[in-house]
């Protein structure tokens, strides 16, 4: 059962601490799965919906929660990453006062690192969340070279990965 | 780069906030390409189409939204309604760009959710999640192009700080389970101060 408050409070915070739409990703999947809310194999669902669906990846979360909560979980992923990007406004004053300083720079990029450092245990659980295999292995290389030439829409990307997992596994 | 500060009523005649939110509506509908389509076609709206910001400032808003939490396309929907018309311009600006996709994507969500639990769809998934595990390295390398740059222009303790705070944040976070927040905070911390110390070792370099 879930608590919605501290599922939200839990939404919100990950949105506040994080830039873009997926930096949120490594901390929701920290605890969410360790409070055995949720598994490697909703945030792979979750992602490839995001990715499929229209408007900002980042709403990948609105999907995450209606996985875990249904409707109600996916109003508050929607509450939880609409409130954090007003604070734009008072980083666009900052900004205006102290947005060269090299200290708040410097905070910024060790934000960006950390994230794409927490992103590693992330990534290896998705690609081995059915225990290791040379397939999945195989479809991940696939994968990102496909990613790589830009050219693929990624419902087709998605659609051959799901064709593969017909055919490999 | 002068004038960050977001100042309200920007463009010659302030649209009325239906027409307005019709527009946003338009650009949540048009929205299926993913996020740099999107941004795409707000640019042409924003900066062509209607001339509600100029090219530079439109620039500078995406960059500041680099910096604030949270979704970048959201914040810059935010910045630019904000600009338009005040209040009311962020209210309508957001509704009428999430409404569209953030319902569609809550549709999909459940009619995958009505069929997940068959055969066929759970082995076509054992495909699709080692390949959202190769879209999610290209965009780690993608996240860390940026810094990666910027630290190497600034010489080799930079660049050795650079790679030293990812792996020290991939192992604390997944072999010594630490908690992700604390790991954020605390490179964040330590990126902070060697940048602060890099700027008083060099004061004379010119701003960028």
């Amino acid at each position: 059962m879930i608590e919605p408050f501290s599922f939200f409070w839990l939404l919100l915070r990950a949105s506040l601490l994080s830039t873009g739409g997926t930096g949120n990703l490594p901390l929701l999947h920290q605890e969410l799965t360790a409070q055995g809310l949720a598994d490697d194999r909703q945030f792979a669902e979750a992602l490839a919906i995001g990715q499929i669906s229209p408007g900002p990846s980042g709403l990948w979360v609105i999907s995450l929660g209606f996985l875990i909560d249904g409707p109600r979980g996916a109003l508050l992923a929607l509450v939880a990453i609409a409130l954090p990007p007003l604070l734009v406004l008072v980083v666009a004053q900052l900004y205006r006062r102290a947005g060269d300083h090299p200290a708040m720079q410097g905070f910024v990029r060790g934000m960006m690192l950390a994230v794409v450092g927490a992103f590693v245990p992330v990534l290896i659980n998705l690609l081995w969340s059915n225990g290791p295999s040379a397939a999945a292995f195989l479809i991940a290389l696939v994968s990102v070279g496909i990613g790589m030439t830009r050219r693929v829409p990624i419902i087709v990307h998605l659609g051959l990965a799901a064709l593969a997992g017909i055919m490999l596994m | 780069m002068a004038d960050a500060e977001p100042t309200a009523m920007r463009p010659v005649q302030p649209p009325a906030g239906l027409q307005l939110l019709w527009i946003w509506l338009g650009l949540g509908v048009q929205s299926f390409g993913g996020g740099t389509a999107t941004l795409f076609l707000i640019r042409r709206a924003v900066v062509e189409r209607h001339g509600w910001l100029s090219e530079a400032e439109f620039t500078r808003d995406w960059a500041l939204c680099q910096a604030a939490p949270g979704i970048n396309l959201i914040c810059l929907t935010v910045l630019v309604g904000y600009r338009v018309r005040g209040a009311l311009g962020i209210v309508v600006a957001m509704i009428g760009l999430l409404l569209p996709s953030v319902t569609i994507t809550a549709l999909l969500t459940g009619m995958y959710a009505s069929i997940r639990d068959l055969d066929m769809v759970q082995s076509a998934l054992r495909g699709v999640v080692p390949a959202t595990a190769g879209l999610g390295l290209l965009l780690s390398v993608q996240m860390l192009r940026p810094p990666l740059t910027d630290s190497c222009r600034e010489g080799r303790a930079s660049l050795i700080l650079t790679i030293a705070l990812v792996i020290a944040t991939a192992l604390l976070v997944g072999v010594a389970r630490m908690p992700v927040i604390v790991a954020l905070l605390g490179a964040g911390m330590i990126a902070a101060i060697a940048g602060w110390r890099r700027a008083r070792l060099r004061p004379a370099e010119p701003q960028p």
